[in-house]
């Protein structure tokens, strides 16, 4: 019996006629980088916008470690250890790299009702804050305003903020768009890093990286999953291959 | 009875203005996404020079016309000189640099009319009232604005399901990329509605001439009231507009007329008239805080 | 080119400026220029506190003048009442001790901004900015129907407040007790912006997205901006009631948030001691421009607006910026 860290079952979400998810079922198992794939307007980010719960769905369930939390809003989810990336980076762009990063490191540690105190001189961030830069190869740009970083380093950036939560399952919403080559070897080595202590739910596009990294990919089509499985187990899926591979 | 359906009809009459002055500004907010304080000047604006005009040629016909086209102008003129400029900024700028329009607006008008303010006579052919049911006299002028104002509704209800113009301004409300992306020449349309709007707020200036005053700063009391029906009725629809304008009308003028006398009934006189009269200028807000408690995006929202 | 002066710099120099102040006017002879500049001493406070909302909360709020105008009420009811030896709605004595109607003015100012902020920030962007100028003016109507004090005409105080050890109808006391107030809430905002609750207001201000993808529930920590910046428009307002001795609704009427505003833009928004360069710079212009023409706000919208399109920074940022 697989350790199953994320069910969906049965999601279906409509904006007026359209159907941007329609009874969408799969399971990510714990450890693993699952890849989400699918064409353009599939409705994979709506997937990822459900489970954050920045969208409710018209009906189905989300099961984050067993646990239903269709109820929780956005932030309880992220305290239940849901972390994620976006398609278009957010970071806090008038605040420094530093002070994103360190945000990020508060922003679990209870709440942050304290008035007094300089907030980089807190203890835990002096602690974690050197380490969290680094991990995602950004401490020479602490001081620098993050509106003012290359694309490439905003979304380094965002990953590294998302990482900080230690989350149990980390979406990331195509982190390799936009990046050149270098930028992309960086991501991957990074993504593959983390097996084993986060969970990992890619969307992506770009195929080179899917097939590489991924354990599990589920395919969606018009907002339905129409496949999940193995890379190879994928690959010679027929349906796929005319839904999606077949305009590749 | 006859009181309340006068006070009912008054009512209608203040959300006909109301509306005029909302139509065009939750459009403004809706498709160019800018927030302009400085709507209320056009209102002025109309008012000023359909008094002017309409006491030099002894028209009033000819007053309301020089009215919307010197609030038109001037809007379309405002349009491209500022607006323009604040369309991709962040709505502090927006609101200072509108601020910085109503401080010009409200000073020329000082500078040109002076400080005292206008009288604006009522036409002698709208003037008198008359009998609409036994015992109820009305006047002939607020019947008359009252008629415009659903004139103007159907005109833009028109424009708005059935000409490409109105289709192409829907549009803009509920998607502005998009407009772009199909080939409208935005700029234009942007000028056309802003200008629309404008009209709209100078011709509700003109007709209210001759029952308030016409004087400097007139435009900020009926611009707040304004923006209260289009919280209410969500910004960006003209729908909304419609409900928040005769919402806000019947209930401010409702609550003036009713509320103190209620009060009267059941508390003692002195604190029964001032309380009953401070809830009843209150009235539209708590009216307002009501509704969004309950829909904090007003009534018809768009999806924008 | 103009090389960046340190902002320690200029603090220091406004400090030794508005420290001085006093004995300058005594030497120049120009007593009126305590007066001018006291007000320009609480109109900074207002500022600085509306400077938290906009240039730290991204909290447009088109309604903090209603915060003034409480505080300044609040101080002349007090007052009003102690003169006329009659209690407050028959049961709360007046008082014209400052120590008593100030932290009074405050703590009530705060729990307005407290119900105002809570229903408010159910919206965000333009539904908000209309929001707060909405509830704002509804106050404003609220003062103008209390006919017992006053009504439109206003409420005239006698006399200052009395506070232990000062005399606060000396104008040199007064004025010093307003720089104390001034120095304090700076002080007190500088710390603020700069702690935890300060860094998650910026980055909820920066984006609100990013901070609730963080697990962070930024509406209570906006309210709380709010109150802060409502408590220090109260004591502002209850120092501008001693200063003129005089209140009307028109404390409350949204021109006054505008002009505020206009203070901290001019100043340099989110930079905390911008604002007080901005409302002395309103402040002298007015004093000024007035002399010139009646109508110097017709020079002055335009002059808003190209400030506005071009000069964003403000004064502070203009002084302080690298090349």
């Amino acid at each position: 019996m697989a350790d199953y860290i994320l069910q969906v079952k049965g999601l279906c979400k409509s904006f007026g006629a359209v159907q941007a998810s329609q009874d969408l079922s799969f399971s990510i198992q714990r450890g693993h980088i699952h890849a989400l794939i699918g064409p353009n307007g599939a409705g994979k980010t709506t997937v990822l916008n459900l489970l954050s719960g920045e969208l409710q769905p018209d009906s189905g369930s989300i099961l984050l470690n067993s646990e239903e939390i269709n109820k929780l809003p956005v932030h309880k989810r992220v305290k239940a250890g849901l972390g994620r990336s976006f398609q278009i980076t957010s970071i806090f762009n008038d605040l420094s790299v530093a002070e994103n990063m360190a945000l990020a490191i508060l922003a679990g540690r209870g709440h942050n009702f304290r008035f007094w105190k300089n907030a980089m001189a807190v203890d835990i961030v002096q602690h974690t804050l050197t380490e969290a830069l680094a991990r995602v190869d950004l401490s020479g740009r602490a001081e620098q305003q993050a509106g003012r970083l290359s694309h490439g380093e905003k979304r380094q950036l965002e990953v590294g903020m998302a990482l900080v939560g230690g989350p149990q399952l980390l979406m990331l919403d195509e982190p390799m768009a936009g990046q050149g080559a270098g930028g992309t070897v960086e991501l991957q080595k990074l993504i593959s890093g983390l097996k084993g202590t986060t969970t990992i739910l890619l969307v992506e596009h770009d195929m080179d990286v899917v097939f590489s990294l991924a354990d599990q990919i589920s395919v969606i089509v018009y907002g339905h999953c129409i496949a999940s499985g193995s890379p190879e187990e994928i690959r010679r899926n027929s349906e796929v291959q005319n839904a999606y591979l077949g305009e590749h | 009875m006859i009181l309340f359906i006068e006070q009912l009809l008054n009512g209608l009459q203040l959300g006909i203005t109301l509306f005029l002055m909302s139509a065009g500004l939750t459009l403004v907010f809706g498709i160019m996404q800018v927030i302009n304080l400085a709507h209320g000047s056009f209102y002025m604006i109309g008012a000023y020079v359909g008094a002017t005009v309409t006491v030099f040629t002894g028209s009033f016909v000819l007053g309301v016309m020089a009215a919307l086209a010197a609030a038109g102008i001037t809007g379309m003129a405002v349009e491209i000189l500022v607006l323009r400029q604040l369309y991709d900024r962040d709505h502090l700028d927006q609101v200072l640099a509108t601020f910085g329009l109503i401080f010009f607006f409200n000073e020329m008008t000082r500078i040109i009319w002076g400080k005292q303010p206008l009288f604006m006579d009522m036409p002698v052919w709208l003037k008198g009232s008359i009998e609409l049911l036994p015992g109820l006299v009305y006047p002939i002028y607020r019947l008359a604005v009252i008629v415009v104002g659903m004139s103007v509704a159907l005109l833009l209800w028109y424009l708005f399901s059935r000409t490409r113009l109105g289709m192409q301004i829907r549009a803009g409300a509920s998607n502005r990329d998009m407009i772009g992306a199909l080939g409208v020449n935005i700029k234009l349309l942007y000028t056309l509605v802003f200008g629309l709007g404008t009209l709209l707020a100078g011709l509700a200036g003109v007709m209210a001439g001759p029952i308030f005053a016409v004087e400097s700063g007139m435009g900020e009391s009926i611009l707040i009231l304004t923006f209260v029906v289009i919280v209410i009725g969500g910004i960006g629809s003209v729908r909304g507009a419609v409900v928040g304008a005769l919402m806000v009308g019947l209930v401010d003028t409702l609550g003036r007329a009713f509320l103190p006398s209620l009060f009267r009934t059941f508390l003692s006189s002195s604190y029964a008239d001032s309380v009953g009269a401070s809830l009843a200028s209150m009235s539209i807000y708590i009216l307002m805080a009501a509704v969004l408690i309950w829909k904090p995006r007003g009534l018809f929202p768009s999806y924008n | 080119m103009t090389s960046a002066i340190p902002k320690t710099v200029i603090i220091i120099a406004g400090a030794l400026f508005f420290c001085s102040l006093p004995w300058a006017a005594d030497y120049f002879g120009e007593q009126y220029l305590i007066s001018l500049f006291t007000r320009i001493l609480i109109y900074s406070l207002a500022a600085v506190s509306l400077d938290l909302l906009i240039g730290y909360g991204g909290l447009i709020s088109l309604g903090h003048a209603a915060f003034v105008g409480i505080g300044a009420y609040v101080t002349a009811i007090f007052f009003h009442h102690s003169f006329v030896a009659e209690p407050i709605a028959g049961i709360v004595a007046g008082s014209d001790n400052a120590l008593l109607v100030w932290p009074l003015a405050i703590i009530i100012s705060a729990a307005f901004a407290l119900i105002i902020g809570s229903l408010s920030l159910r919206t965000s962007g333009m539904h908000f900015i209309m929001i707060t100028l909405a509830f704002a003016q509804m106050l404003y109507y609220f003062a103008v129907g209390l006919e017992k004090y006053g009504g439109d005409d206003g409420l005239s105080l006698y006399s200052r407040n009395q506070l232990v050890g000062m005399d606060l109808n000396n104008d040199v006391h007064f004025y010093f007790v307003c720089l104390f107030f001034l120095t304090l809430f700076l002080f007190i905002s500088h710390r603020l912006v700069k702690s935890r609750f300060g860094l998650v207001l910026r980055g909820a201000a920066s984006s609100s997205r990013r901070i609730k993808a963080l697990g962070i529930p930024e509406r209570r920590y906006k309210l709380v901006c709010f109150v802060i910046g409502g408590a220090g428009a109260g004591l502002a307002g209850a120092l501008l009631a001693n200063q003129t001795e005089y209140v009307s609704p028109g404390l409350l009427h949204w021109t006054l948030s505008g002009e505020l505003m206009v203070m901290v833009l001019l100043g340099g928004l989110g930079s905390l001691f911008g604002p007080v360069l901005g409302a002395t710079a309103y402040l002298l212009l007015e004093e000024t421009l007035a002399m010139y023409t009646e109508h110097w706000m017709v020079y002055f919208g335009p002059i808003l607006i190209m400030v506005v399109l071009f000069a964003k920074r403000g004064l502070f940022g203009f002084l302080t910026q690298k090349e």
